[in-house]
C-alpha cells in the first residue's frame, strides 16, 4: 500500500501543542485540525437516540416479541458443589404448556449437548449453575413447570471463603488446571499458569529490574495490606436473550456489549458458519463489563428454540442476577513500595489474591506497573478458586482494585517523606497529560486549602484527597463501517458496534457529519446489527477509538466516490472538491458550489457505499495511556462514622474529545460508581451454605440520587496523532481513580487509615476506635 | 408471583372469619391452605415472591371503610386507624406539631412511593428484615428449623443487645417512636371484641416466642394505634443512621420523648430501633436523665448508659459506638 | 377486569394476582415500562395509578380494578411530549435510557404535587429511582428544568 504523510496537530492545547509528522497509507483522510476549528465533532450533540428513551419506544431484548414466542426459565442448582446423579424430566415434559425441555450437558456445545443422559451430566460447582430448562407459553408456566423436574444430587464439601479456600485441605474447585479465555473487555488471562489446590498462578506481568537491591537502596519502604470487596455489576437490565433457531441460521436479540461476539459464540456452539448467525441490539440496559458471549442462559435458549421450533425469549430474574451473572473479584493486595529520600521510587513489589469464583481474573491490574517512573518491580498475582459463580470484567477490571492499594500507599510514601500529594506525583509521573490535569484540576479543586490530616476539630470533620489513573490506550483493528449515500439525500453509517448508552451512536453521526460537511442531525446511524461490518466489543474503552476512525475513513471514502461522479460537473477535478456547510465547493473558488443534496440527486445510482476498516495506529504502538486525575472532599461524622462525598473535580483525557456532554455524562457515571465502590457496595455470601445473602435491591447496597456529590469536570484535548479523529474511550478512566481519591480524602479528614473497602460506618468507627 | 385467590373483604368481620392465618402461622406450619389478610400488601407480597410463604387467599381489608384516619384531640390523644398509608400520617399537621419524633420516623420509612401504599398496621406487623430470615435457603428458628446463622454467621446488620436467640433487629422505625410515645395498638378479633395492647406487649421477644413477632394471633387484626395525649412541655426527636442518605435500613434509630420543667427532664422515654428483636427501652438511660438537665455531658453520659448492657456480635461492634452517639444527638436536639 | 390505561378502556382476563407490569407489558404490549428487580426497589416498573406513582411490579392487576393507570406511553400526549420529557432530552438525562421511563413516571408524579421543589425535595421523591449508568446528576437537573418549563 502506498504511503503518504500527514502533518498533525500533536499534543496538548495551551499547553505543548506541536505538529507531527505521520507516515500513513495513502488512502487515509486529511489530518483533522484541533476541536475549535471543526464543526460537528467536539461539540455536545445531542443523543441521536434520546427520544426513542424518552417515549418508551426503545426496544430492549426484553420489550422484543416475536409471533409464536415462547418463554424460558432455568432451574438451578441450590448447592455450591454436588454431583447430579439422575435428572428425571419426564413429567415436565408431559406439560401441557411446555414446548421444549433441555439439559446443560458437561460441554455446552453442540457436540456435547445431544447426549441428555446421566454420562453427560456437569458437575455442580456455584450455587445457580443452571441445569435444567424449559420453554413455555409464558413466564409463569415455565416457573411452575420447572418443579416438575426433579434432580437428584449428591451434596459435596465446598468452599466459599477466599482465605479457607486458599488452606491446604479445602475442598477442590477444579481437579487439573483449567484455561479460560478472557471475555472480550477483561483483562488478559495468562495461560499455561500451575494449580496448586485452588491456587492458580502467580500471573508475573512485565517485571523489571531487581526489587530486592531496590529496596535495599531505598531511604524509606512501606508495606501494606489492602482488601477489596466482590462489587456487583447489576445493569438494570438484567441479562438475556431471544433466540430464534432455523435449521439454516439463527436470529438473536441480546443484551450484550458484542454483538460480534454473541455471534461467533452461538456460530460455534450451534454449527453454523458466522454469516448464518445474525445478532441484534439496538438498545441495551448496560453491561458494565459483565455482558459478554452466548452466556448459559443464551444456549439453553438456543437449544430450547432448536427443540420447540419457536423463538425463545430467557431473560434472568434479579436474583438470578446477581447470583451468577458475574462480579468485580474481591482482592488481598500486598504492595510493598521503596523510595528515596528526594522521593524518587526505587522499587514496587506485589503480591494479590482474590476469587472469581470458578473464573479467572481476580488481579489487581498493571496500574502498579505502568503508571509511576519505577525501575524495579515484581508483581505476583493468584486466582483462587471458589464454589461461586464466575467474575466478570467490571469497568476498568483488576485497576480499580489496584489503584485503591497504589494510591493509597503512594499517599502514604508522600507523608513520610513530607511531601504533599499532589507535589509527589510531579516528582514520580512522567505523564505530560496528567501534569497538566493535576494543575488544572487543583486549580479547579481548590487543593491549596488541604489541611493537616485529621486537624478538623469537633465530630464533624471535612478531609480532601487526591488520586490517579493510567488506562491503557486499546483499540480494536477488527472494526469496520461502512458509509451509504442515497439518491434521496439520506446519508446512513452502518456497523455492528453496538452503544450501551455511551452515546456511540451519536458520535458516529457526528463523525460522519464532520467529514461530509453536513450536520449531525443529517446522518442516520444504523448499528447493533452483525449483518453490518463488525464493529469492535464495547470493553477495554475501545470502542470510540476503534470505530470513528473507521467510519470517518468508509465516510472518506464515499465522499471521494462522489466527488468523481460530480467533479465534471463543477468543471472540475476531484481532487480540487470539498465539503462544508452542507454544500460541495471547488478549493478556491467558493462561488463554484452545489448542495450535497443535489450532488445525491446526481449520482449514477441509487445508492453508493464505501467501507473502511481501523487502519493500525499511526507512528506505531507506544507505550502511552489515558491518564486522569480525579479530586475528591469528604465529611466524616466521626461520631457515627457516616461519611459524604461532598465534592469531586475530575479531570480526565481521552485523546480528541468527540462529544463532551456526552463524555462528562460518563465521567459522572464513573465518578458516581466509584464512590459506590468506596463507600456501599459489597457481596455478601454466608459461609455456612455458600448462599449470597443481599441477593436483591433491599439489601445490595447501591447508589440512589441523595449519594451523588457535587462533580465538576475538566476535558483535557490531547492530541496522539495515532488515527485519522484521535479519539479515544472514556468508559474505564472515569472509574478508575475515585474510590481511592475519597479513601484518601477520609484519610486527610480523620488521621487515621483505612485499608479495607468498602469504608462503612462501621469501619470507621473500628477505626477510629483502634487509633 | 404465585397464584393465589383474590378476596375483597366489605367490613372486618367478614375479613377475620375469612382468615386463618398469620404470616408467622404461615411461615412456620405452611401456607398451602391459607388465608391471609392483607392492608397495603408491601410485606406479604414480598414473601411470596420469595417462595417463603405461598398462601391460597389474599383477604384484601384495604378498602374496608373506616379502617383509616386520624383523629387528634389534645386530651384524648391521637388516634390512628391501622389502614391509614403512612404518606396521610406523614403529611398530618397535627402529628408533626405534636408528635414530632413519630413525624419524623415516618418520614424516613420506607420512600415516598411506598409510602403510599403501606399502612400503619402493616407497618408495625412487619416482619424483621434479617437476611436469613428473608432467604428460602435458610430455614431458621424462626421459620421452625433449628439455628440461628447471623450467630456465627453475617451479623453486622443484627441485635446487640437480647441477642441470644435470635439476633434479628425490628425494622419498624415507626415502632420505635411509637414505642418512646407509649402507643397502645387495639386488636379486633372475631366477634368484634376490641382489646388495647401496649405497644411494648404487641411485640413478641423471641426468648418468649420465636416464631413470632407481634402478639397477633389469626382471627385478629389491628385495627388502630392510640398515642396519648402528650403534655405542654413534651419535647421528642427521631434520628434514623444508615449506610447511605438515600433511604436504607437502620443501623441504628433512637426516638426520645422528654417532658420538662423547665429545663430539668421529669419524664423520660428512650426508644432504640434496630438494637435488638423487639424496640427497647432503655431504663438505665431514662433513669439517667430524669431530673438532670440536657446537655452534652448528660447526654453522652445517657447515650453511654444507653449501651452498658450491650453485648455485641463478632461484626456489630460498632453499632454500641452509634447508638452512644445518637441516644446522645436525639436528646440534644429534643430540646 | 376492567381498567383505564393511557386513556383507553381495557379488558384484562388474566389471574388476580398478576403483577400489573407482566399485564402492561404482555398483555397489552406496553412494553416501555420495565422490568429491574421484581421488589419495587428500583423504580424501572413505576406508572401512575390514579395519579399516584406506583412500582408495578409490586401491585397485583386487582389493585388497580376500575383505576386509571398511566404508562410512559401516555406521557406524550398526540405526539407532543410532556415538559418532563423534553427536559430530559435538553439535559441529556440519560445513557442506556433503561431507568428513564421510570424515572419520567416519578418525575411527572412530583411536579404534578410540588410544582416547584428544591433540589432536596427532588432527591427525596426520586430516592428510590435507579440508575446504574449513575446519571444522576442530570436527571436532577432536568426536573428543575422541566419545573421551570411550564
Amino acid at each position: 500500500m502506498d504511503k503518504k504523510t500527514l502533518i498533525m496537530p500533536f499534543g496538548i492545547p495551551g499547553h505543548n501543542l506541536t505538529q507531527i509528522e505521520r507516515e500513513v497509507p495513502a488512502d487515509e483522510p486529511p489530518a483533522w485540525p484541533v476541536n475549535a476549528e471543526l464543526k460537528e465533532v467536539g461539540k455536545s450533540v445531542k443523543r441521536v437516540d434520546a427520544r426513542a428513551k424518552v417515549t418508551g419506544q426503545a426496544k430492549y431484548t426484553s420489550d422484543i416479541q416475536l409471533p409464536g414466542m415462547l418463554y424460558g426459565k432455568m432451574l438451578r442448582s441450590p448447592y455450591p458443589h454436588a454431583r447430579i446423579r439422575n435428572i428425571d424430566t419426564r413429567q415436565v415434559e408431559r406439560h401441557p404448556g411446555v414446548l421444549a425441555v433441555h439439559i446443560l450437558g458437561k460441554d455446552i456445545s453442540m457436540a456435547g449437548s445431544k447426549d441428555e443422559s446421566a454420562d453427560n451430566y456437569p458437575e455442580v460447582k456455584y450455587i445457580g449453575q443452571p441445569i435444567v430448562g424449559v420453554a413455555a407459553l409464558n413466564d409463569n408456566t415455565a416457573i411452575e413447570a420447572l418443579k416438575l423436574v426433579k434432580i437428584d444430587y449428591e451434596v459435596l464439601p465446598f468452599v466459599v471463603d477466599l482465605e479457607k479456600a486458599r488452606m491446604e485441605g479445602a475442598p477442590l474447585v477444579f481437579e487439573a488446571p483449567v484455561e479460560k479465555e478472557a471475555s472480550d473487555g477483561g483483562e488478559e488471562i495468562e495461560k499455561g499458569l500451575s494449580l496448586s489446590g485452588n491456587v492458580r498462578g502467580p500471573s508475573r506481568g512485565q517485571p523489571r529490574g531487581d526489587t530486592q537491591k531496590g529496596f535495599a537502596e531505598s531511604d524509606i519502604v512501606i508495606e501494606r495490606t489492602y482488601v477489596t470487596q466482590v462489587h456487583m455489576h447489576n445493569p438494570l437490565e438484567t441479562h438475556g436473550v431471544v433466540v430464534d433457531w432455523k435449521p439454516d441460521g439463527m436470529l438473536i436479540y441480546a443484551s450484550t456489549q458484542s454483538t460480534k461476539g454473541v455471534r461467533d459464540e452461538f456460530a460455534q456452539l450451534f454449527g453454523f458458519r458466522k454469516s448464518q448467525v445474525r445478532v441484534i441490539t439496538e438498545y441495551m440496559g448496560g453491561g458494565f463489563g459483565a455482558k459478554y458471549g452466548a452466556g448459559n442462559f443464551g444456549v439453553m435458549a438456543g437449544h430450547l428454540s432448536r427443540k420447540s421450533g419457536r423463538p425463545v425469549r430467557l431473560m434472568l430474574d434479579r436474583k438470578e442476577e446477581q447470583l451468577t451473572a458475574g462480579f468485580r473479584p474481591n482482592s488481598v493486595h500486598q504492595l510493598k513500595i521503596g523510595a528515596k529520600k528526594d522521593g524518587k521510587l526505587s522499587a514496587i513489589q506485589q503480591r494479590s489474591y482474590g476469587t472469581a469464583g470458578v473464573g479467572l481474573g481476580a488481579g489487581v491490574g498493571s496500574i502498579a506497573q505502568n503508571m509511576y517512573e519505577c525501575p524495579n518491580f515484581a508483581t505476583e498475582q493468584y486466582d483462587i478458586f471458589t464454589h461461586f459463580s464466575p467474575g466478570a470484567a467490571w469497568r476498568a477490571p483488576g485497576a480499580v482494585q489496584g489503584a485503591f492499594g497504589l494510591e493509597s500507599l503512594i499517599d502514604e510514601i508522600a507523608e513520610s517523606l513530607n511531601i504533599d500529594p499532589l507535589k509527589y506525583r510531579d516528582i514520580i509521573d512522567k505523564s505530560e497529560v496528567r501534569k497538566v490535569e493535576r494543575q488544572k484540576g487543583a486549580e479547579l479543586f481548590g487543593w491549596s486549602k488541604r489541611k493537616k490530616a485529621g486537624s478538623d476539630p469537633g465530630p464533624v470533620k471535612k478531609g480532601m484527597g487526591l488520586a490517579q489513573s493510567s488506562w491503557p490506550r486499546f483499540t480494536h483493528l477488527d472494526s469496520t463501517a461502512e458509509v451509504r449515500l442515497f439518491r434521496d439525500g439520506a446519508v446512513e453509517v452502518r456497523s455492528g458496534v453496538q452503544d450501551l448508552g455511551t452515546g456511540t451512536k451519536t458520535i458516529l453521526a457526528q463523525v460522519v457529519a464532520e467529514e461530509l460537511g453536513l450536520k449531525t442531525e443529517d446522518i442516520t446511524v444504523r448499528i447493533g446489527d452483525t449483518l453490518f461490518p463488525d464493529g469492535p466489543p464495547s470493553g477495554g474503552s475501545v470502542t470510540a477509538g476503534s470505530i470513528t476512525p473507521a467510519a470517518r475513513n468508509a465516510a472518506y471514502q464515499a465522499k471521494l466516490k462522489l466527488f468523481r461522479q460530480i467533479a465534471s460537473k463543477l468543471d472540475t477535478t476531484p481532487d480540487k472538491l470539498m465539503t462544508a456547510d452542507g454544500k460541495i465547493y471547488v478549493t478556491g473558488e467558493p462561488s463554484k458550489n452545489i448542495s450535497f443534496a443535489d450532488a445525491l440527486k446526481q449520482m449514477r445510482t441509487e445508492q453508493l457505499t464505501a467501507e473502511a476498516s481501523r487502519s493500525d495506529d499511526y507512528g506505531g504502538m507506544s507505550r502511552d495511556d489515558l491518564g486522569s486525575v480525579q479530586f475528591a472532599e469528604v465529611t466524616v461524622d466521626t461520631e457515627t462514622g457516616f461519611v459524604k462525598v461532598d465534592r469531586i473535580v475530575a479531570a480526565h483525557s481521552c485523546g480528541r474529545p468527540l462529544n463532551i456532554a456526552q463524555i462528562e455524562s460518563q465521567i459522572n457515571g464513573g465518578i458516581i460508581h466509584g464512590i459506590s465502590y468506596a463507600l456501599y457496595e459489597s457481596r455478601v455470601i454466608d459461609d455456612q451454605t455458600g448462599q449470597m445473602i443481599n441477593v436483591n435491591f433491599d439489601q445490595y447496597k447501591i447508589p440512589y440520587a441523595f449519594e451523588i456529590p457535587d462533580i465538576r469536570t475538566i476535558i483535557l484535548e490531547e492530541y496522539p496523532a495515532k488515527s485519522s479523529t484521535d479519539a479515544y474511550g472514556i468508559g474505564e478512566p472515569a472509574n478508575i481513580a475515585t474510590a481511592v481519591a475519597v479513601t484518601n480524602a477520609i484519610y486527610n479528614a480523620i488521621g487515621v487509615r483505612i485499608f479495607e473497602l468498602p469504608v462503612t460506618p462501621a469501619k470507621i468507627l473500628d477505626a477510629l476506635k483502634r487509633a | 408471583m404465585n397464584k393465589f385467590k383474590w378476596f375483597n373483604a366489605q367490613n372486618i368481620e367478614e375479613a377475620l372469619e375469612r382468615t386463618n392465618a398469620t404470616v408467622s402461622d404461615a411461615i412456620n406450619r405452611g401456607s398451602a391452605d391459607s388465608a391471609i389478610i392483607k392492608s397495603g400488601g408491601i410485606e406479604l407480597l414480598d414473601f411470596i415472591k420469595e417462595g417463603i410463604i405461598e398462601p391460597a387467599e389474599i383477604i384484601n381489608i384495604k378498602s374496608i371503610p373506616g379502617l383509616e384516619g386520624i383523629a387528634f384531640d389534645r386530651t384524648a390523644g391521637l388516634r390512628i386507624g391501622a389502614n391509614t398509608t403512612l404518606a396521610d400520617i406523614e403529611n398530618n399537621g397535627d402529628i408533626k406539631l405534636q408528635y414530632l419524633a413519630l413525624h419524623q420516623a415516618v418520614s424516613k420509612a420506607a420512600t415516598p412511593q411506598l409510602r403510599n401504599v403501606s399502612t400503619l398496621g402493616g407497618n408495625i406487623a412487619q416482619r424483621t428484615r434479617c437476611w436469613y430470615f428473608r432467604s428460602i435457603d435458610h430455614p431458621c428458628f424462626r421459620k421452625g428449623g433449628t439455628t440461628c446463622f447471623a450467630q456465627n454467621g453475617e451479623n453486622q446488620m443484627h441485635a446487640i443487645m437480647n441477642n441470644g436467640t435470635c439476633c434479628s433487629v425490628h425494622a419498624s422505625s415507626v415502632a420505635t417512636a411509637l414505642l418512646a410515645y407509649g402507643a397502645t395498638v387495639e386488636i379486633t378479633s372475631r366477634g368484634g371484641q376490641k382489646k388495647d395492647v401496649s405497644i411494648d406487649d404487641f411485640f413478641v421477644n423471641p426468648f418468649t416466642d420465636i416464631r413470632r413477632e407481634s402478639v397477633l394471633r389469626r382471627g385478629e387484626i389491628i385495627t388502630a394505634v392510640n398515642i396519648p395525649a402528650q403534655g405542654k412541655n413534651v419535647k421528642s426527636w427521631y434520628i434514623k443512621q444508615g449506610e447511605r442518605a438515600s433511604f436504607d435500613w437502620a443501623l441504628a434509630d433512637v426516638a426520645v420523648v422528654v417532658e420538662l420543667s423547665g429545663k430539668r427532664v421529669r419524664k423520660a422515654a428512650i426508644a432504640m430501633g434496630a438494637a435488638s428483636p423487639v424496640p427497647v427501652r432503655s431504663k438505665a438511660a431514662e433513669e439517667f436523665i430524669t431530673g438532670k438537665d440536657i446537655n452534652a455531658t448528660t447526654a453522652a453520659e445517657a447515650g453511654q448508659k444507653a449501651m452498658e448492657n450491650a453485648t455485641p456480635l463478632a461484626k456489630n461492634g460498632y453499632k454500641v459506638d452509634l447508638f452512644k452517639t445518637i441516644v446522645k444527638r436525639a436528646l440534644l436536639e429534643s430540646v | 377486569m376492567e381498567l383505564k390505561v393511557n386513556g383507553k378502556n381495557q379488558s384484562l382476563d388474566v389471574p388476580a394476582h398478576t403483577p400489573l407490569l407482566q399485564a402492561l407489558r404482555e398483555s397489552l404490549q406496553l412494553t416501555g415500562t420495565k422490568y429491574g428487580c421484581g421488589e419495587g426497589a428500583c423504580g424501572a416498573c413505576m406508572v401512575l395509578v390514579d395519579g399516584t406513582p406506583t412500582p408495578s411490579c409490586i401491585t397485583p392487576v386487582s389493585n388497580v380494578r376500575n383505576r386509571e393507570v398511566i404508562t410512559i406511553e401516555g406521557i406524550s400526549v398526540n405526539g407532543k411530549l410532556h415538559a418532563v420529557q423534553k427536559a430530559f432530552l435538553a439535559e441529556e438525562a440519560l445513557q442506556c435510557g433503561y431507568c428513564t421511563p421510570g424515572m419520567i413516571i416519578s418525575a411527572v408524579a412530583l411536579l404534578n404535587k410540588n410544582p416547584e421543589p428544591t433540589e432536596s425535595q427532588i432527591k427525596e421523591a426520586m430516592q428510590r429511582n435507579v440508575c446504574r449508568c449513575c446519571v444522576y446528576p442530570y436527571i436532577v437537573k432536568a426536573i428543575q428544568t422541566a419545573s421551570k418549563m411550564k
